[in-house]
């Protein structure tokens, strides 16, 4: 009786993206932190800021509509540092050496959970949505714009995704969890998150000019922001930072992948 | 007689409070919450929202980084309080608090002592986000007096969250509970004036602000570090925090009387 | 059963080292080699290097100096050979609660290369052989120790190993559990499939391995078959209970031919001890011999040096977890 076949990286990634859908299909609840907290800060900080719209360079009337992409790409950023600590847990409680022992490339072992971090990014990321435009914020970038924004948190959940592989296999351990988290927040933190660029005044300009994230968010913004038309100029920009980001993210992973056994 | 009595049990509310404070920082990642995440969002706050100074209405400041302050004070005091609630109820459901009850410990020692470990987390939050905030250029008008009374302030109001976060604790006995309350620490403070001036709030979290006392609590501090009243009462906001830890430190201890009952 | 050579080991170690931060050494130049078809036990206390070692052949630490080959393939540099010839049942059953038994032994397929009704075919014949049909669409969670090692076992023979680990198999098993997984060892080895197993229990390594290798503080001590090891620490003893002290000179003479005679004890008079080679086997003669000398007997045991004996012998401590000094005793009844 001969050996089996080799397994198909296709197969195996689907395999384990199944699986990793486990975590939310089968737990009862799962979702419901990693959906309430973007919304808290969206309604929080709407009303709290709410009125900077009224300073000039503010490309819409509506800070709802200005928050609306940010808390998206905050729910999505941290469902990607989610399959991060998921990881670190299997790694800690010996699952990830069933994997490793596999004859499949290490690399295909992260895509199956990586899929399922970005799939389970769509429920926050879309009812941050529906809340937000229930509460009058505005879509005056159609089908487009909406695109533009699923892209984004579809591409900054697999850079935070990466991030958080990065963390897990370097530490082995949940208790990088917080790290991955406070990477995210960061990330989304430190750009034109409260006010455009133009308004941002101090040390803070610098970075928000460099943080990458600035470009994901601007991307995003097509959907809600009547400033900010879908156009070319206001995508590329993104595309590229998202891009970047998941290539340095993605050695770093690769990285941590050798490491391991070393 | 009395006096004997009353030291003992001071001894053992000490004793408590220093363990409650020690398992805090046994681990470094116990740490970030209650000290990091406070100081990120003030930094992210402080820099992104600057420029609401030009805004029409907004008081008059020296710093903003003093005004976003008290913001961030207040929420180290409510992290203080849900840490101190989600301790206790590790102690509850993995069986520690039981053997505590066994101990030959007045039932009420056993509150203060959360709430003395409470305490002394704040007191250490406080000094330390008003230290770093210092050193990023915030200047309080108001003086050492003020900064002391913050400090004081900030640790009554983490004594009323941490009440109502031990009731919690006490009444369900699930830690698992008491870490997904954590958004609401969030609630609590968003719908305070904690880094935007009353006025300027949307209007639903106008109205809403009239009857949350970390209002007064909040308005208080920056009145206070700016020396300046007409930014808020100091005894409004002293009355408002000292209410609720005594309400709440009541509500636990009835909380404590009903679980002993149900043993 | 994949076709092997039955002249290339299926594991070959030599001067194997591996070192952890902070100067530590867990193992310290080991080398060993398992031929095709053996059972290969391990035994060693814990921190012995057991797991490194097997985790090491199991490709999933890199050793810091020396050679690995399992199955013809150099663990290093043919790592992915390796990983297609072996089967892994590692000692922290990690197992994911959340499927069920059949679901993880098709994700096992899946890793492996199989597909589609293969995959069913398989997962089905696997959990009928390790007697989990139906407990096999419950959540693993739900799954007693015994279940899971046994899941593990099934998750382990998926892609028919030629050789299979087992670190530490039944640990923490209920007597009825390890004996069923004994059963199965033992099947699994008539089919061909090479087993290495790692323990701490004397008992499993003596009634299950062909050899054992004794490893301590990260070096290899003894290695041989249980039988020889014991050998080498003394030979059984027979001890003989009179019925009538005065009986004595008569027992030891009817004995003397059978073995040693170990000097008379004047505190146990009634007792006599004789040191053979034969252990059990001396039994029946030693009734006989008795018996056509007229003695009566009360008892008869037989005392054989366990492995723990031998490691005692040789690195001068017991193995943690052994039973008392002294092995059970196999007592046959008095004779009428």
């Amino acid at each position: 009786m001969s050996a089996p076949a080799a397994p198909s990286a296709l197969h195996v990634a689907l395999v384990l993206w199944r699986r990793s859908l486990n975590e939310v299909l089968r737990v009862r609840g799962a979702l419901l932190p990693a959906t309430v907290a973007p919304v808290v800060f969206l309604l929080g900080m709407t009303g709290q800021f709410g009125r900077l719209t009224g300073l000039e360079g503010f490309p819409t009337d509506s800070y709802m509509s200005w928050i609306v992409p940010l808390s998206c790409l905050q729910g999505a950023g941290f469902a990607g540092a989610a399959t991060g600590s998921n990881l670190a847990r299997d790694i800690e409680q010996g699952w990830f050496d069933r994997l490793l022992v596999a004859p499949v490339a290490r690399p295909v072992l992260l895509v199956g959970p990586i899929l399922g971090g970005v799939s389970r990014s769509l429920v926050p990321a879309t009812v941050v949505l529906l809340v937000g435009l229930a509460l009058g914020a505005e879509l005056p970038g159609g089908i487009l714009g909406l695109i533009a924004l699923y892209v984004a948190c579809a591409g900054f959940c697999t850079v935070a995704a990466l991030w958080g592989v990065f963390m897990a296999l370097m530490f082995r351990t949940q208790q990088a969890g917080p790290l991955m988290q406070q990477g995210v927040f960061l990330a989304v933190f430190l750009s034109t998150a409260y006010t455009p660029e133009v308004l941002l005044r101090g040390w803070l300009a610098s970075v928000a000019h460099l943080n990458p994230v600035t470009y994901v968010l601007e991307l995003a913004r097509q959907a809600t922001v009547s400033g900010i038309q879908p156009s070319f100029a206001h995508t590329w920009p993104g595309l590229v930072a998202l891009v970047g980001m998941f290539v340095v993210l993605g050695a770093l992973a690769l990285l941590g992948l050798r490491r391991m056994g070393r | 007689m009395i006096g004997e009595a009353a030291g003992r049990e001071g001894r053992v509310v000490v004793a408590l409070g220093r363990r409650a404070l020690s398992v805090q920082f046994r681990r470094a990642q116990l740490l970030m919450p209650t000290f990091v995440l406070p100081l990120m969002l003030l930094a992210v706050i402080a820099s992104g929202t600057s420029v609401a100074q030009d805004l029409r209405g907004f008081p008059d400041v020296a710093s903003y980084l003093a005004f976003i302050v008290p913001g961030t004070v207040i929420q180290g005091a409510l992290l203080a309080g849900l840490t101190s609630g989600t301790a206790l109820a590790a102690d509850v459901e993995f069986g520690f608090f039981d053997r505590l009850l066994a101990a030959p410990v007045r039932r009420t020692s056993l509150v203060l002592g959360r709430q003395a470990g409470t305490l002394g987390l704040s007191l250490l939050q406080s000094i330390f986000f008003l230290a770093v905030a210092f050193a990023f250029g915030a200047r309080y008008p108001g003086g050492v007096v003020a900064v002391l009374a913050t400090i004081v302030l900030a640790a009554i109001t983490a004594v009323g969250i941490g009440g109502i976060a031990g009731a919690i604790a006490l009444r369900t006995g699930s830690l698992s509970l008491l870490q997904s309350i954590f958004p609401f620490v969030f609630v609590l403070l968003f719908t305070a004036p904690a880094f935007f001036p009353r006025e300027l709030l949307a209007p639903a979290l106008r109205d809403a602000a009239v009857y949350n006392p970390l209002t007064y609590v909040v308005e208080a501090v920056r009145g206070l570090l700016a020396g300046d009243a007409t930014l808020g009462d100091p005894w409004a906001g002293l009355a408002a925090a000292v209410l609720l830890a005594v309400a709440t430190t009541v509500l636990a201890t009835f909380a404590l009387s009903e679980r002993l009952r149900t043993l | 059963m994949s076709d092997f050579d039955s002249r290339v080991p299926a594991v070959e170690v030599r001067g194997l080292v591996r070192d952890f931060k902070g100067g530590i050494r867990a193992v310290d130049g080991l080398d060993l080699e398992v031929a095709p078809g053996e059972i290969y036990g391990f035994l060693g206390p814990n921190g012995a290097g057991k797991t490194t070692s097997v985790r090491i052949l199991t490709t999933l630490l890199r050793p810091t100096e020396g050679v690995a080959r399992v199955a013809g393939h150099d663990v290093v540099h043919e790592a992915d050979a390796v990983r297609r010839s072996i089967g892994v049942a590692l000692q922290e059953a990690a197992i994911d609660p959340l499927m069920t038994g059949r679901e993880l032994l098709r994700m096992q397929g899946a890793l492996h290369g199989l597909r589609g009704p293969a995959a069913k075919d398989r997962a089905n014949e696997l959990l009928e052989r390790v007697g989990l049909t139906q407990a096999a669409d419950r959540r693993v969670g739900g799954y007693s120790g015994g279940m899971r090692r046994r899941l593990d076992l099934a998750l382990a023979l998926v892609h028919r190993p030629q050789v299979l680990f087992l670190d530490e198999p039944t640990t923490g098993l209920d007597p009825t559990s390890r004996g069923a997984l004994w059963r199965e060892v033992r099947t699994l080895n008539d089919e061909g499939t090479t087993v290495f197993l790692t323990t701490q229990y004397l008992e499993e390594a003596e009634q299950l391995a062909d050899r054992v290798g004794i490893i301590a503080a990260g070096r290899l001590v003894a290695e041989g078959t249980p039988d020889a090891l014991k050998a080498r620490v003394g030979e059984p003893t027979l001890h003989v209970e009179l019925a009538e002290p005065d009986s004595a000179e008569r027992a030891r003479a009817a004995l003397a031919g059978l073995g040693s005679l170990e000097p008379a004890n004047a505190a146990a008079p009634a007792r006599v001890v004789l040191r053979t080679a034969a252990g059990k086997g001396a039994i029946a003669p030693a009734i006989r011999a008795l018996d056509e000398h007229g003695v009566m007997v009360e008892s008869i045991e037989v005392e054989t040096p366990t492995l723990d004996d031998v490691f005692a012998a040789v690195t001068g401590s017991h193995l943690e977890g052994a039973e008392a000094r002294g092995a059970e005793p196999e007592a046959a009844g008095a004779p009428g």
